[in-house]
């Protein structure tokens, strides 16, 4: 078949040593030339519209410069040494609590890469002072990133719910159990791990120092109320202030004036050793705007973000080639015209995904295979929700997985590492992922639990 | 390949965005793909994008000039770039009901605008109903001075702003998967859509309920390149048309029926709907009518009138 | 990154600025756009209607602009787990090719991004699929706006040289698009640039290498005698 073809070429490509971004984009433009009637025209708009089509991609280079700012303006440092004094001491306590942040930010969060982006180098950072090697640390992170899209909110349920009408709210309650149960294991591995291994701790420092830490970081700690707040509203008080993607940006600002105005590590009112208070150098207001400071943080966030973005926005062209050959529809129609079971239906669903999710970014994948399976699904009486739920859970397996895995190449790129040392450092934490496939395919219940509890039992039509 | 396109057939992308099989225009866009690849075995041979898999609204009609897509249906706003004319549609109570739309898009003037931008290399084909927008929030809507204050999420369009300032509202753009979230926690606190949006995209979920305003038109416009239809052979060109139009009218006759059943299905679901008596509906209309006079000059003021005297008669 | 990039001389120091200054700004105007519009919807119940769309905007720009100076500072993401076990004399020849196909990308991308913006300027495409054949008769598409970003007073005059007269309402499309051939444009220079640079044997590849950095690394790590 022509698409394998397509497939070795992009393996081979980036062998050779091609940025994987131009392995993606152009194998893909080859393909389409040889293939099909695409024009380049529409191969260089494809690129364009990567970005000013994809506004819920604007997290990424927010999420980026909001820790570019942390990490340079000390908010970052101080709150490492937050988390080493409350869980440093336990086995494993680093790397569950990188766990907690993600599953907390992917609350927070609707996309799996800026979960990455957000909590990884910081938690990566801290990881590795207090000793846990720095695959450990990746492995870890990049996993319980794929989260984000999971616990709710999450753009690619919002995508499905929209493809199959089922409810968005439903969708949303679906993914709690599953999300907690899937930090869950990976929680327990971690422990697992740490005591088998004897994994790095350190001595437990009191709680005086609790305190002041705690204390020392509260500004950048505040910044998850901030959020929070901004997101959800406070009942009775006010609405929710933002959305997701805005979040991002509202994160970018707080972490400039925390690192700038309050801990003055970085910025105008930075002089060598000592920091300058605001009112005696009020012009800072003006000046931290065009500090070469602040033009450095820019700066290395915008580079990863320019690395990433052009990664993703060739892949959206690889997603071009399979949507106009209609690739995966001849996959799901060949195997689903075998006609299966219910049991051997959801086997071929999740091969399927896996495979499709090795190639193409989640949302445009669903977008093409749930309309695809929904209908088999209904007659063969499985559940939508569920159905919603197992796709959702081998996106994220495909975000971790070879070739194309946008949480592997975040990762990559935040934690320095080269990408087949991520891939490796992954693995262990990828079959507690794959196992949690296993679960949730097979065990309805804990999918339509919630929202049946809480939105009564679902009408199915047609 | 699922469609079961030949060597030998000219290929047709028809590229949109809602599902393939419930929201009307989705159906349209099955159906006239399955007539044609019936009727027209060895000859035309359509390809249905559904779900902006292949393009959304915003770059379809960029990549329809450059010929990369043959049929598309954009809403008619989308057409505002080319001409203001078709900001008709946008204009707050310029028609009744559905009937009315259809009446003023079949006569003279209605016709005219399908041709209106063939200087720019569009050719307008068929018009295809969605249905009236209705307006809802997270409080009881029943006259204007409850939407003052308000944030809307809006298709962002010169006349949806003026019709949001109208009625002292802001108009808010926003991406498109982010609206849900968005009503759900106050973000925004309404939008305004047809029925079929409303339920396809369960935005019903999150607001108090619905208000029947029925007072814009959401419809579309199905749309090819004058240099991709030029390049036609007369007789498969005619034969596509007839089909085209053949679907047009079975499927805009039942419109209503599929907008009624979205409109069922809210209820269904347990979300409150709100009709709006004469004196009521009077003052939405007597708020938001001001904005004809800003936008008479481009979309002319004899085509308001020739819509007005159809109006008239519904 | 271990070895940052150096320009060399007064006019590589000025255009290594200009480039960073670019990126800087960019992304921080998407952010302040964005933040303001936040606070003008809560705070003062309103908009910037053409918030999202400049943001996004500024975000193709900032990308687009900034793959070329990613070449250059050798930061794209790439595999060099292969290239590693060849000795250095066949790793040359590998970059060497990778650095063909990379030149061949930036040439049919440059191709389609001018064939893509030409006609939104007034300006004719180019013929044949593969390959530019000479220009070809295109419909101009110039009156193309976007949905709400305005026109500047100061660019009034583009109405006259692209629009036949026609005053612009809103800004054309063929501004915010001009990231397509001019970000491209600037790939093919920077690639062609590093190509030379790998002959030369002052470069060694495409991507960043992270592998000779993690055994640096490893090392030091060890000297801390954890
Ligand atoms: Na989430
Ligand atoms: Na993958």
């Amino acid at each position: 078949m022509d698409v394998i073809l397509l497939f070795v070429l992009i393996i081979g490509l980036m062998l050779l040593g091609v940025p994987i971004a131009i392995a993606l984009g152009l194998s893909s433009t080859l393909f389409l030339l040889w293939f099909s009637d695409t024009s380049l025209a529409s191969i260089a708009q494809t690129l364009y519209q990567a970005m000013e089509g994809h506004a819920t991609l604007l997290a990424i280079p927010f999420f980026i410069l909001a820790s570019s700012f942390m990490s340079t303006g000390g908010v970052a440092q101080r709150i490492i040494r937050f988390s080493i004094a409350c869980v440093g001491h336990l086995p494993g306590g680093l790397a569950i609590a990188g766990v907690f942040a993600c599953m907390m930010f992917a609350a927070l969060s609707g996309s799996s890469p800026a979960t990455v982006v957000a909590i990884g180098s910081i938690v990566i950072a801290a990881m590795r002072q207090v000793g846990y090697s720095k695959d450990f640390a990746a492995g870890v992170i990049c996993n319980a990133g794929t989260l984000g899209i999971l616990i709710p909110p999450s753009i690619v349920m919002v995508v499905y719910a929209s493809a199959t009408d089922v409810s968005v709210g439903r969708m949303f309650l679906a993914g709690v159990v599953p999300g907690l149960l899937a930090g869950g294991m990976l929680m327990v591995t971690i422990l697992f791990f740490a005591i088998w291994k004897g994994m790095p701790r350190e001595k437990w420092q009191g709680w005086a120092e609790i305190w002041a830490s705690f204390r020392d970081a509260f500004w950048g700690l505040m910044l998850i109320v901030v959020i929070m707040v901004g997101l959800y509203g406070i009942p009775g008080v006010t609405k929710a202030i933002f959305t997701p993607t805005e979040a991002a940006a509202v994160a970018a600002i707080w972490s400039f004036i925390v690192a700038i105005f309050i801990y003055r590590d970085m910025g105008p009112l930075r002089d060598g050793e000592t920091r300058i208070p605001l009112w005696k150098k009020p012009q800072a207001l003006v000046t931290a705007f065009f500090h070469p400071g602040t033009r450095d943080v820019l700066l290395e966030a915008g580079r990863l973000t320019i690395t990433l973005m052009f990664i993703i926005a060739n892949a959206l062209i690889l997603k071009h080639v399979l949507t106009d050959e209609q690739i995966p529809q001849d996959i799901a129609g060949a195997m689903l015209d075998a006609g299966f079971g219910k049991i051997m239906f959801l086997v071929i669903v999740n091969v399927i995904l896996l495979i499709g999710g090795q190639f193409m970014e989640p949302s445009g994948l669903i977008l093409i295979v749930a309309p695809l399976v929904f209908p088999i699904a209904i007659e063969l009486g499985v559940d939508p929700i569920h159905l919603g739920v197992i796709m959702v859970v081998n996106m994220e397996i495909g975000m971790i997985t070879p070739p194309v895995g946008l949480n592997l190449f975040v990762t990559s790129g935040v934690a320095g590492m080269s990408m087949m040392r991520v891939v490796r450092a992954a693995l262990p934490f990828l079959a507690v992922l794959f196992v949690f496939l296993i679960i949730v395919t097979y065990v309805p219940w804990i999918s339509t639990w919630l929202p049946t509890l809480m939105m009564g039992p679902e009408v199915i039509l047609r | 390949d699922p469609a079961g396109c030949d060597d030998g057939e000219t290929v047709v992308k028809f590229s949109h965005v809602t599902n393939a099989d419930k929201h009307p225009k989705g159906i349209a866009a099955s159906l006239f793909a399955e007539r044609v690849n019936a009727e027209m075995e060895g000859t035309m041979c359509v390809e249905v994008y559904p779900n902006s898999t292949l393009y959304d609204d915003d770059v379809l009609l960029e990549a329809m000039l450059q010929g990369d897509v043959q049929l598309g249906a954009p809403s008619l706003s989308k057409f505002e770039t080319f001409t203001k004319v078709f900001q008709i549609f946008d204009l707050p109570f310029m028609f009744k009901n559905i009937a009315a739309v259809d009446e003023f898009q079949a006569s003279e003037t209605g016709q005219a605008m399908k041709a209106s931008m063939e200087r720019r290399g569009l050719m307008g084909l068929e018009f295809w109903h969605n249905g009236l927008k209705q307006l809802s929030a997270n409080k009881p809507l029943l006259t204007p001075e409850d939407a003052k204050g308000l944030k809307f999420r809006v298709q962002p369009s010169d006349v949806i702003i003026a019709q949001m300032e109208a009625i002292g509202a802001s108009a808010q753009p926003m991406a498109f998967a982010e609206v849900y979230g968005a009503l759900q926690t106050g973000v925004v606190d309404g939008q305004e859509n047809a029925w079929s949006n409303i339920y396809g995209q369960k935005f019903y979920e999150v607001q108090d309920g619905t208000t029947e305003t029925n007072h814009g038109v959401l419809d579309y416009m199905v749309v090819a390149s004058t240099d991709w239809l030029d390049s036609l052979d007369p007789a498969v060109k005619d034969q596509m048309l007839t089909i085209l139009n053949e679907v047009t009218t079975e499927r805009n006759a039942a419109v209503n029926d599929v907008d009624m059943a979205a409109r069922q299905a809210i209820l269904d679901a347990g979300s409150e709907i709100r009709a709006l008596d004469d004196t009521q509906r009077q003052a939405w209309v007597d708020a938001m009518k001001p904005v004809w006079d800003q936008f008479a000059e481009g979309v002319g003021q004899d085509n308001i009138d020739a819509a007005q005297a159809i109006n008239e008669k519904h | 990154m271990s070895h940052r990039y150096e320009p060399r001389g007064p006019l590589g120091r000025f255009v290594h600025g200009l480039e960073e200054n670019v990126i800087a700004i960019l992304l921080g105007l998407m952010t302040l756009v964005t933040f303001v519009n936040v606070v003008m919807r809560y705070v003062f119940q309103s908009s910037l209607i053409w918030g999202l769309e400049v943001t996004l905007a500024l975000f193709a720009w900032l990308v687009l602009l900034g793959v070329s100076y990613a070449v250059k500072v050798n930061a794209h993401l790439g595999v060099d787990a292969m290239i590693n076990l060849l000795p250095p004399p066949a790793r040359r020849i590998l970059a060497l090719v990778a650095g063909g196909l990379c030149i061949i990308y930036a040439l049919l991308l440059m191709k389609g991004a001018w064939d893509y913006w030409a006609p939104f300027a007034g300006y004719q495409q180019t013929g044949g699929r593969w390959f530019p054949t000479g220009f070809i008769e295109t419909r101009d598409r110039a009156f193309y706006e976007t949905e709400q970003i305005p026109m500047p007073g100061f660019l009034a005059w583009m109405g006259d040289v692209f629009n036949q007269g026609e005053a612009y309402e809103k800004m054309p499309r063929l501004i915010p698009y001009f990231a397509l051939p001019l970000g491209v444009a600037l790939l093919l220079f920077r690639l062609l640039q590093a190509v030379w640079m790998i002959w030369t044997g002052e470069r060694a590849s495409l991507i960043v290498s992270h592998e000779a950095e993690d055994a640096v690394e490893d090392v030091s790590h060890m000297n801390r005698g954890d």
